[in-house]
């Protein structure tokens, strides 16, 4: 098993952000998480990305306390969140480069180069990454979270903002992803292009995790009719 | 262990280095900032300078005063830049030790306010009617005393940037809670200059050493708790 995370709640102040959220993700699962704005899958990310301490709860990445030894499971992690992690000054080449030296990457200018090139960044190689769109920039995040081949990769939104191109290429990166052996997970509150990678689905509404079924127990169309029954139950509440 | 902790500070300070002259806003503005505050005193107590003695306290005033307030413009920018997009936590999720990122950025933050000091301290000096009375040697001690002062400045500015940055309104709170704490570094450094302009030496053992003393304790105190500040 690759990530477990059991019963991790985050509090700020008095508010639950997170309320003993449970799951795994084993090598080559896809975990979706689907929920809507303010639900609280941001921060479920970070905690689980290391950059927020939980309040309370457990998490193991490939069998190590994740809370007690941070820095020991960091580069086991491939991480997308709504910042780039990088410096916009910079090209993406440049920060390929400094995050590869920083993790240790082998043969690191190759590994930028193919990268650069295998999400389509080629001609943008040494382009400031200020100067990039959306689309772009979610390229490079990518490439920039597989830089140093980790066996966990954490996806928040990564469809968000993105055009019919950009939303296939990240749809064929997570699926060759998986193909690889990589424990996935993704937040979204697009159900139909969760339904397509995911194998494992979850719900997130105000904080709490439910797991819903498995890919092959379940149709885009059901899965879409429970998020919508959920979300409708929520605001009626 | 020791190899990937020189190589993650190297590459660490030479990405600040870079990212500090690739955008030249700091660069640029904390010389403008540092020559203006040597302009003003040269205009409000010139074109007619006191003797030598008073041109010593005058100048060690000035670039203490200059240097102090373009450390903080550095200190504020640098950690905006690391927070902005959140680049910060992309360094995190290296796995590097928190403690090695703040000694690399305390490397870096020195050697860019030292080199603004080698620039804009010929310029107060001749501003202010000194420069043809102060020796190379004069000038390297002078230049020494400088950058001691700038590390124990920067031990305990990039601690308390690290923390007030994340939070509204950090840059001025920088200099609110940074100003009171470095207050014996800055005494024992304009003492130092002072000496060596009038005096052409350190007269004074007492200043020298409590300058070295406090900078070296605040940059072990720093770097010990540089873990918890940047993590949390």
């Amino acid at each position: 098993m690759h990530l477990r995370a059991s019963q991790l709640t985050k509090d700020f102040g008095h508010r639950s952000i997170v309320k003993n959220a449970t799951l795994s993700v084993n090598p080559g699962e896809v975990v979706t998480i689907f929920g809507p704005n303010g639900a609280g899958k941001t921060t479920l990310i970070k905690i689980l990305a290391t950059l927020l301490k939980p309040t309370s709860g457990e998490l193991e990445i490939e069998g190590t306390d994740a809370i007690e030894d941070c820095s020991g499971v960091r580069n086991m992690l491939g991480v997308v969140i709504h910042e780039t992690l990088a410096y916009p000054a910079f090209s993406p080449y440049e920060n390929l480069k400094f995050f590869g030296q920083m993790y240790g990457v082998k043969q690191l200018e190759q590994r930028a180069t193919t990268l650069l090139t295998e999400v389509g960044l080629q001609r943008f190689v040494h382009e400031p990454l200020h100067i990039f769109s959306r689309g772009m920039t979610q390229r490079f995040m990518i490439a920039r979270a597989l830089l140093h081949r980790p066996s966990v990769l954490l996806l928040d939104e990564p469809f968000s903002g993105l055009d019919a191109a950009a939303k296939q290429f990240v749809l064929e990166r997570i699926a060759q992803e998986q193909q690889d052996g990589k424990g996935i997970i993704i937040t979204t509150h697009n159900t139909e292009l969760g339904y397509l990678v995911g194998t494992t689905f979850f719900f997130m509404i105000n904080g709490e995790l439910e797991e819903v079924a498995q890919r092959d127990e379940i149709t885009a169309e059901r899965l879409l009719l429970m998020y919508e029954e959920k979300m409708r139950s929520n605001l009626s509440v | 262990m020791i190899k990937k902790t020189f190589r993650q500070i190297g590459a660490l300070i030479r990405k600040d280095l870079g990212l500090q002259f690739r955008s030249k806003e700091t660069l640029v503005l904390i010389f403008v900032f540092s020559v203006l505050v040597v302009l003003i005193f040269a205009f409000a107590f010139g074109p007619i300078f006191p003797e030598k003695g008073e041109r010593g306290k005058l100048a060690a005033s000035v670039l203490w005063a200059a240097f102090v307030f373009a450390g903080i413009i550095t200190l504020n920018r640098s950690f905006t830049a690391e927070r902005s997009h959140g680049a910060l936590h992309g360094i995190r999720l290296t796995g590097v030790d928190a403690s090695n990122l703040y000694l690399s950025k305390v490397v870096s933050t020195v050697i860019f306010l030292f080199l603004l000091e080698i620039v804009v301290t010929p310029i107060a000096l001749q501003f202010l009617d000194l420069l043809d009375v102060v020796t190379v040697g004069i000038l390297l001690k002078l230049f020494g005393v400088l950058g001691i002062g700038t590390l124990g400045f920067c031990a305990v500015g990039v601690l308390l940037a690290g923390m007030s940055t994340s939070t509204n309104g950090g840059e001025s709170l920088l200099s609110v809670i940074l100003l009171p704490i470095v207050i014996p570094i800055i005494m024992g450094g304009a003492k130092c200059t002072v000496s060596l302009l009038v005096t052409g030496e350190l007269a004074n053992g007492f200043w020298l050493n409590l300058l070295i003393g406090y900078s070296l304790v605040f940059l072990a105190s720093a770097y010990l708790l540089a873990g918890a500040v940047i993590e949390e």
